[in-house]
C-alpha cells in the first residue's frame, strides 16, 4: 500500500517537472509580443520599448527565461508583465473569486443528476426518461455562450433582477442577509450554466449505474425475499455508483481553469478562467506559464487523491 | 423469447439502436447534413447557385424571408424565389448561402480534427496495449505511452486549445490540428485497454500459434473488435469538436475569413442580437441540432453496443 | 424517511434553496427608486480592468480614464481645444539664448560685435563662466537603459533673456562672425567620454557643445490652495518630482520620451516652477496639459525605501524598485475631483467626491467603473440601468436616437482610419496607382453602411476638429473609370483573363489588417470587391493584434494595411509618423513615406512658436501630403454616446446655491465629458 503510495507520488512529481517544461517551450514559442512592449499607440518610441525588454528578459535565450521563471515563481517574486505585480497574490485573489463558482457548480450538479438520473433509471423508457434524455443532451449540444446570452436575456426581461457581476451595485446599506443573498444570487445563473455538462453526463451515467445494479442477480435475490426494494437497489446503487465519482471530483478541479472562461467573460465573473484568457490575449507569460502549470498540478493532485481513494475502496486495485 | 439467428455483430448493434427513436432520427438528421454540407459546397462555390460572397451594403440586415431589391443592381442571381430566405447579414451577404458554405467547413474541421485525434490514439494505444511489456532504454513502452497521456491529460483541455491557438498563426489547420491533439486521450486508453484483453483472448492466442504475423493479429483480429469504443468517442468527438470551434471563435479565435463556419456566424451574430435576431438565432439553432444529432447517435451507438445495458426479452 | 426519499427530494430542496436567493434581490426599477443611494452614484463600464492607476505609467484607457479623474495636469484643454491654467493658474514662455566667447573675443568685444544683429530685445544679458555639464545621452540608439555619462566643457558664453523664442536670434550674428568661428572650443572636442567615441556620438558632439544655443523657457505659477487627497499641500516639488519620475528609468514610463525635451526644472519658489528646454521644441507645452502630478512626499525615495522594508524587499531587488512598482498605483492619491476608495480587481474601480476640490466639488458623490468585458452584457446592463453609459456600436444608434428614455450623443472621434500603401514596394511607389486605387473605393458608402452613417470622410493626418486641419483639400471623388484610366497611364492593361498586369506582372497584392475590428474587416471585404471591379487581384488576410504588429507592420513586411490612429495629441507635430528618419523597423512611419519638402516643414513646425504660422504650416503639409496619397485617407468614426435621460446638468449661482438644470450637451469639438463634473442625476425624467 506505501509502495502503491510513494510510487503514485513520484510519478506525478516527475510529471509535474515535465510538465513545467512543456508549458513554458509552448508558450514563448509562440509568434506575438507581450502587450507592454507593443507600440499600440503612437507614445511608445523603439528606446521605451527596448528598455521593458531588457526588463523582462526577453531577449534572454529560452532555457535561461525558464531558469528565471521557476526561481521567481518559487521565490514568489513572480510578477506579471501587465502591472509589475506579483504573480502568486493575483492567482490565489482569483481563485477565491472561482472558488464559490466551483462549489455552487459542484453542488447543482450533484443535486439535479442523481435524483433526475434515478427516477429516469427506475422508469426507464417511460416519457420522463426520454424527456430528460432528450432535454439533457439538447442543454449540452448549444454552444455555451449561446445558452447564456438566452438565459440571461430571459431572467433580465421576465424578472428584472441583475445577474451581471460578482454582487449587485448599490447594496451596501442593505443587511448581511441580504447581501448574503445577494451574492449567492448571483453566483446561480453562471454556475449552472457551467454546470450544464456536469449534470448531462452524471445523470446519465446515475442512470446506467442504477440500470445495471437494478439488472443483477443480488435484487432478484432481495425482492424474492421480500426485502424492501427500494432500500436495496438505492443501497447498492449508490456504492457502486460513487466510486467513479471520485475520479471525477478530481478531474473537476482543473476545470475550474479552463471550463468557465466563457462564462466568465459575459458574467463579468473575475475568475481563473478570465484571468487567463486576458492574459493570454496579452502575452504576460509569467501569468500564463503559471496558470497553465497550476491547472496541471491541480489534475495531477486531483487524480492523486482519486488513486488513493480507489486503493482504499478497493482492495484488487492495491494488489497490483 | 424469440430465437434470434446468428447475425453478424453489425446488425445486431443496428437492431438495438434501432430500438430509440432518438438515434434514428439522429442518424438521418446527419445524413442530412451531410448532403447539405456536400451540395453547399458545391453549390456556393463551383457550380455556384447560392452567392455566398457578394457584398450588398444597401440590402444590409434585412430579416428573413425578405424580397431583394432587384433595381438596385443586377447581382440578385443566386436567391431562390428572388428572397433572402434567411435574411441578410451586416454585409448584406444572403445568410442561407453563407450557412450552406459554412456547414462544409464546419462539419469538416470536426471530422479532421477527430480523424487527427482517432489516428493519434488509436496508435498510441494500439501500441501500449501491444507492445506494452517491451522496454525502450529502462523504460517499459506502455509506461512511456500512459505518463505521455497523463500529462496531456493533466492540462485543461480548452485552456490549452486556447493558448496554443491563440499564439500559433491562424488558420483553419491550425485550429482542426490543434483540437485534434488534445482530445486523442480518450481514444488512446480505450484502444489500450481492449487490446490489453483482447490480447489474451483465444483467438489471437491461436492466430498466434498457427505463425500469423504480428501486424495480420493487430489489423485482422484486433481493431475490428477494439473498435467499438472507438466509434462512440469519434461520434461524440466531432460535436464537441464543433462546439469548441463556436467557442473559440466566441474567444476571437476562431477562422477566420474567408472560411465562414457556423462558429463564426454565430459569434459575429451576437452583436447584433438586439437590432437583427436572425443572425443569431439561426446558426445557434442549427449547431444545436447538428450537435444534438451527433450526441444521440454516439450515445445509441453505446447503448447499442454496450452488452450490459441490452435488455433481455 | 426512506433512502429513495431523500436521495430524491433532498436535492431538490437545496437546489430549491439556491433559486430562493431571488427573491432578495432587487429588482432594476427598487434600485432607482428605493433610496437615493442610487443616484448619487454615477456607474460605467468599461470592457478591460485597469493596470497602473499612476499618470506616469498608465498606458491603457481603463487606466487613463480613472487617472483623469483622480489626477490633475499642471494645463488644461478647454472647450475649444486651447491650453487654458489648472494646477498653474499662469504660465509664461520666454528662452534662453547662449552664444561661446570664441578665440579672438572677450565676452565685452563680441557683445559689442553681435549687438546690431541680434534679432529680439533682450531683458537680460548675463556671462557664463567656464563650467562642466554631465549629460546622459544615447548616442547609438541602444535605449534609455544603455545611456553613457559624458562631460561637456562649456567655455566663455554669453546668455541673453528673451521674452519670446525666437530660433533666429543669432543667425545674422553668426553670418558676420563666420563658419570657423568658435569651433575651437565646441563640438566633439569640447566632449570627454569614459570609453571609446563611438560614432553616434561624433554625430551628436555639435548637439552637446554648440556654438549657440537657443533654450525656452516656461515658468509656471502654481496656484496656492490646492491639496492631495491626504491632505498634504500641492507644490513646486511634486511638480519636479513628476518630472523625474518620469525620466527615471526604473520606471518604464511610456511618456517619457515627451519629456526628453527638458533640460531641467528649476524650483524657484514653492509655488513657481521654472522649465527650460534643450532645444526649440513647439509642441513640449501640450504634455503638461495631460500629464497628472504626483504626490512626492508619497512617492520619493524616503517614501518608498519605507515601502520596501515593509514589504520586505531588501538586496539587489531594491535596486530596480521605482514608483512602478509601488503599491500607490494600487490606491493612488491625487489632486482631482474624485478621490480613490476601492479597487476590486477585474470587478469594480470606486471613487468618491473630493469635498475640497479646488474647481468646486463636483456634483456625483460616487463615481463607479465596473468592468464588463462582453458588449452584450454591456448593454443589457444599460438598458436595466445597471449602468448610466454606454458606448453604442453604430448599428445601434439609430435605435437608440428613437428611444425616449436616452438621449444619444454623437462626436467626432480623435483620429482617423486609412489604407497604408508600403511605399518601398511596387506597385505603390507610382503615385497614379495609390490614388486610382483610392479612387476605386466608394468611401461614402462604407461611411453610410459600413458605419451606419457615423463617420466623416477625411483628406489628411490632422483630426478634423483641430486647427490645423486643412478644409480646403478636396477629397478625391469615387469614380472607377478615372481610377482604371489612371492605372493605363501607369503602364497596366488587361490581360486575357480581365486581370490588370504590367510587363507581364499582375497587379496582385496582399491587403492586411487586425481582426477583432468590425469595420475592418468590412473594409478589407469592400476593397477586395471593389478592385476586382477593376481587374485588380487582391488576397485579404485578418491577422491576430500582437502578431500583426509583430510581424508584419513593424518590420515592414506588407503589401498594404487597414489601420487607425488614435490621435490624443492635440499638437500640430507629425514627427514620429511622416518623417523619413521613423522609417525604420518598429517605427510608425511604416509605410516609407520619404519627402524632403515635407521633413523640412515638419522641422521647421516643431521649432515654430507663433501659433498662426503653425496653423499655416499645418495646413500646408497636409496639402502636401495628400496630394501624395501614401494613405487612402477614409474617414473619421464617430462616436455615440448613450446617456440616460435623467442625467443633467447643474447650473449653480456664485454662492453655490443650485440655480438651475440644464440639458447635458458636448463642447463645440464633441466633447461629452468635459462637463462631468456637473453632471447629476435626477429621480425622474425632467422637462428641459
Amino acid at each position: 500500500m506505501f509502495k502503491y503510495f510513494t510510487r503514485a507520488l513520484t510519478q506525478r512529481i516527475f510529471l509535474a517537472f515535465l510538465i513545467s517544461i512543456i508549458a513554458h517551450a509552448v508558450v514563448h514559442l509562440a509568434p506575438g509580443e507581450p502587450s507592454e512592449v507593443d507600440p499600440s499607440n503612437p507614445l511608445m518610441k523603439p528606446e521605451d520599448i527596448a528598455q521593458i525588454r531588457m526588463a523582462f528578459h526577453l531577449d534572454e535565450p529560452l532555457y535561461l527565461q525558464y531558469a528565471y521563471w521557476i526561481r521567481d515563481l518559487v521565490n514568489g517574486d513572480l510578477k506579471s508583465f501587465k502591472d509589475s505585480q506579483p504573480v502568486l497574490p493575483k492567482i490565489w485573489e482569483r481563485f477565491l473569486n472561482s472558488l464559490p463558482l466551483f462549489f455552487v457548480g459542484t453542488l447543482i450538479v450533484w443535486c439535479l443528476s442523481f435524483p433526475t438520473g434515478i427516477y429516469a433509471a427506475v422508469n426507464r423508457g417511460s416519457k420522463y426518461d426520454r424527456l430528460s434524455t432528450f432535454s439533457s443532451y439538447a442543454l449540452i449540444s448549444l454552444p455555451s455562450f449561446f445558452l447564456a446570452y438566452v438565459a440571461i436575456l430571459w431572467v433580465v426581461n421576465n424578472f428584472g433582477v441583475p445577474v451581471l457581476g460578482m454582487r449587485t451595485f448599490g447594496l451596501e446599506e442593505a443587511s448581511g442577509i441580504s447581501r448574503f443573498m445577494d451574492r449567492v444570487w448571483h453566483l446561480v445563473l453562471p454556475s449552472f450554466l457551467s454546470a450544464m455538462g456536469g449534470v448531462a453526463v452524471l445523470s446519465r451515467y446515475v442512470r446506467s449505474q442504477m440500470l445495471e445494479v437494478i439488472d443483477q442477480d443480488y435484487v432478484r435475490t432481495a425482492r424474492s425475499k421480500g426485502l424492501d426494494e427500494d432500500t436495496v437497489i438505492y443501497k447498492h446503487a449508490l456504492r457502486n455508483a460513487l466510486l467513479p465519482f471520485i475520479t471525477m471530483f478530481g478531474l473537476m478541479l482543473p476545470a475550474m481553469v479552463g471550463g468557465s472562461v466563457i462564462v466568465e467573460q459575459i458574467f463579468a465573473w473575475p475568475g481563473l478562467g478570465r484571468l487567463g484568457y486576458e492574459a493570454i490575449l496579452n502575452r504576460d507569460y509569467p501569468v500564463i506559464l503559471t496558470l497553465n502549470f497550476i491547472a496541471a498540478l491541480l489534475t495531477l493532485f486531483g487524480t492523486f487523491v482519486s488513486d488513493v481513494l480507489y486503493a482504499v475502496a478497493d482492495p484488487r486495485i492495491r494488489l497490483q | 423469447m424469440t430465437r434470434k439467428n446468428i447475425n453478424s455483430p453489425v446488425r445486431e448493434t443496428w437492431s438495438h439502436f434501432s430500438r430509440s427513436w432518438f438515434s434514428v432520427s439522429g442518424l438521418i438528421i446527419l445524413a442530412f447534413l451531410v448532403v447539405v454540407a456536400v451540395s453547399g459546397k458545391v453549390l456556393t462555390e463551383w457550380y455556384v447557385v447560392f452567392d455566398a460572397e457578394t457584398v450588398r451594403l444597401p440590402q444590409k440586415l434585412l430579416p428573413p424571408m425578405s424580397l431583394a431589391n432587384a433595381n438596385l443592381f443586377d447581382e440578385t442571381k443566386g436567391l431562390l424565389f428572388g428572397r433572402y430566405l434567411l435574411g441578410t447579414d451586416e454585409l448584406g451577404r444572403d445568410v442561407f448561402a453563407r450557412m450552406l458554405q459554412g456547414s462544409f467547413v464546419s462539419l469538416s474541421i470536426g471530422l479532421f480534427a477527430v480523424g487527427i485525434s482517432l489516428v493519434v490514439g488509436i496508435s498510441l494505444g494500439g501500441l501500449a496495449g501491444f507492445y506494452g511489456d517491451r522496454k525502450i532504454g529502462i523504460v517499459r513502452v506502455d509506461t512511456l505511452i500512459m505518463r505521455f497521456t497523463d500529462v496531456m491529460l493533466a492540462f485543461p483541455t480548452f485552456f490549452l486549445i486556447l493558448t496554443v491557438v491563440a499564439l500559433l498563426p491562424p488558420s483553419i489547420y491550425n485550429i482542426m490540428a490543434v483540437i485534434g491533439l488534445t482530445s486523442w486521450m480518450g481514444t488512446a486508453r480505450f484502444v489500450r485497454a481492449e487490446f490489453l484483453s483482447l490480447r489474451d483472448a483465444d483467438f489471437v492466442v491461436a492466430a498466434k500459434a498457427l505463425g500469423a504475423s504480428e501486424m495480420r493479429i493487430i489489423f485482422r483480429h484486433m481493431v475490428p473488435n477494439a473498435v467499438a469504443p472507438v466509434f462512440v468517442s469519434a461520434t461524440l468527438g466531432v460535436a464537441s469538436a464543433i462546439l469548441a470551434e463556436s467557442a473559440l471563435s466566441f474567444l476571437g479565435f476562431g477562422v477566420r475569413p474567408p472560411y465562414a463556419t457556423w462558429g463564426n456566424i454565430l459569434s459575429d451574430g451576437r452583436s447584433y442580437i438586439f437590432d437583427a435576431p436572425w443572425l443569431f438565432f439561426v446558426p445557434g439553432f442549427a449547431i444545436l441540432v447538428v450537435v444534438l444529432a451527433f450526441n444521440l447517435v454516439g450515445e445509441g451507438l453505446r447503448e447499442a453496443l454496450n452488452p450490459r445495458l441490452r435488455r433481455t426479452k | 424517511m426512506t433512502l429513495k426519499n431523500a436521495l430524491l427530494f433532498i436535492p431538490f430542496l437545496v437546489f430549491l434553496g439556491l433559486l430562493q436567493s431571488y427573491l432578495w434581490v432587487p429588482t432594476y426599477e427598487d434600485q432607482t427608486t428605493a433610496g437615493e443611494g442610487r443616484l448619487e452614484k454615477f456607474i460605467s463600464a468599461i470592457s478591460g480592468d485597469a493596470r497602473l492607476l499612476n499618470p506616469i505609467v498608465a498606458a491603457d484607457s481603463a487606466s487613463g480614464f480613472v487617472v483623469s479623474h483622480v489626477f490633475d495636469s499642471l494645463l488644461e484643454i478647454d472647450e475649444n481645444l486651447r491650453l487654458k491654467p489648472h494646477l498653474a493658474k499662469e504660465y509664461k514662455v520666454s528662452c534662453l539664448a547662449t552664444i561661446v566667447v570664441g578665440e579672438g573675443f572677450s565676452p565685452e568685444s563680441l557683445l559689442q560685435k553681435i549687438s546690431p544683429h541680434l534679432t529680439s530685445e533682450a531683458s537680460e544679458i548675463r556671462v557664463l563662466e567656464p563650467s562642466i555639464l554631465i549629460r546622459l545621452i544615447d548616442p547609438d540608439g541602444l535605449g534609455p537603459l544603455k545611456e553613457q555619462e559624458v562631460k561637456v566643457t562649456r567655455p566663455n558664453r554669453i546668455e541673453f533673456f528673451l521674452d519670446d523664442v525666437d530660433p533666429a536670434f543669432f543667425e545674422k550674428s553668426l553670418k558676420i562672425l563666420g563658419t570657423e568661428y568658435g569651433q575651437e572650443v565646441t563640438g566633439i572636442s569640447a566632449v570627454s567620454v569614459s570609453g571609446e567615441i563611438s560614432e553616434g556620438l561624433i554625430s551628436i558632439a555639435t548637439d552637446l557643445a554648440p556654438i549657440t544655443e537657443i533654450r525656452p523657457v516656461i515658468d509656471f505659477d502654481l496656484r496656492k490652495d490646492v491639496t492631495f487627497h491626504d491632505g498634504e499641500a500641492f507644490d513646486a516639488s511634486d511638480v519636479k518630482f513628476t518630472y523625474e519620475a518620469i525620466m527615471d528609468v526604473r520606471n518604464l514610463s511610456p511618456r517619457r520620451s515627451d519629456f526628453e525635451p527638458i533640460e531641467s526644472i528649476h524650483i524657484r519658489d514653492s509655488h513657481s516652477v521654472r522649465v527650460i528646454y534643450k532645444r526649440p521644441f513647439a509642441p513640449a507645452i501640450f504634455v503638461w496639459s495631460y500629464m497628472g502630478i504626483l504626490p512626492e512626499h508619497l512617492l520619493n525615495s524616503v517614501a518608498l525605501n519605507k515601502e520596501m522594508d515593509a514589504r520586505g524587499i531588501s538586496g539587489t531587488a531594491r535596486d530596480g524598485f521605482g514608483v512602478r512598482a509601488s503599491k500607490f498605483n494600487r490606491s493612488p492619491i491625487g489632486t482631482g475631483a474624485f478621490k480613490f476608495t476601492d479597487w476590486k480587481t477585474d470587478e469594480s474601480i470606486s471613487l468618491a467626491r473630493n469635498q475640497d476640490y479646488f474647481d468646486g466639488p463636483p456634483e456625483y458623490k460616487e463615481l463607479h467603473v465596473r468592468i464588463i468585458p462582453d458588449s452584450v452584457a454591456r448593454e443589457v446592463e444599460f438598458k436595466a440601468g445597471a449602468v448610466d453609459t454606454y458606448l453604442a456600436d453604430p448599428h445601434q444608434v439609430a435605435r437608440y436616437l428613437q428611444d425616449p428614455a436616452y438621449q444619444p450623443f454623437t462626436s467626432l472621434g480623435l483620429g482617423y482610419t486609412y489604407i497604408g500603401y508600403n511605399l518601398r514596394r511596387e506597385p505603390f511607389q507610382d503615385v497614379r496607382v495609390r490614388r486610382a486605387l483610392g479612387m476605386a473605393i466608394n468611401i461614402d458608402e462604407i461611411i453610410d453602411y459600413v458605419l451606419y452613417g457615423e463617420g466623416q470622410r477625411i483628406t489628411g493626418p490632422y483630426p478634423i476638429q483641430t486647427d490645423w486641419y486643412n478644409h480646403d483639400v478636396q477629397p478625391e471623388a469615387y469614380d472607377p473609370g478615372k481610377a482604371l484610366d489612371l492605372l493605363k497611364e501607369a503602364g497596366f492593361h488587361k490581360n486575357s483573363e480581365g486581370f490588370l498586369e504590367k510587363n507581364g506582372q499582375e497587379l496582385r497584392f496582399n491587403l492586411i489588417s487586425n481582426n477583432g475590428n468590425p469595420q475592418r474587416k468590412a473594409i478589407l471585404t469592400i476593397a477586395q470587391n471593389s478592385w476586382r471591379k477593376l481587374g485588380i487581384r487582391c488576397d485579404t488576410r485578418l491577422l491576430e493584434w500582437a502578431v500583426f504588429l509583430k510581424d508584419y507592420v513593424n518590420t515592414g513586411d506588407f503589401d498594404a494595411v487597414v489601420l487607425g490612429w488614435g490621435l490624443s495629441e492635440l499638437d500640430p507635430d507629425l514627427y514620429q509618423i511622416w518623417h523619413s528618419s521613423q522609417t525604420g523597423p518598429q517605427q510608425l512611419n511604416f509605410v516609407g513615406y520619404k519627402n524632403n519638402e515635407v521633413d523640412d516643414l515638419i522641422e521647421n513646425l516643431r521649432e515654430e512658436y507663433s501659433r498662426t504660422q503653425q496653423v499655416e504650416m499645418a495646413r500646408n503639409l497636409h496639402s502636401l501630403i495628400a496630394r501624395d496619397q501614401p494613405y487612402t485617407f477614409l474617414y473619421v468614426g464617430r462616436r455615440t454616446q448613450v446617456v440616460d435621460r435623467k442625467i443633467v446638468m447643474v447650473k449653480r449661482s456664485e454662492s453655490g446655491a443650485v440655480v438651475d438644470y440644464e440639458k447635458l450637451r458636448p463642447t463645440p469639438t464633441g466633447n461629452l465629458n468635459y462637463f462631468f463634473n456637473r453632471w447629476r442625476k435626477l429621480e425622474a425624467i425632467p422637462d428641459l
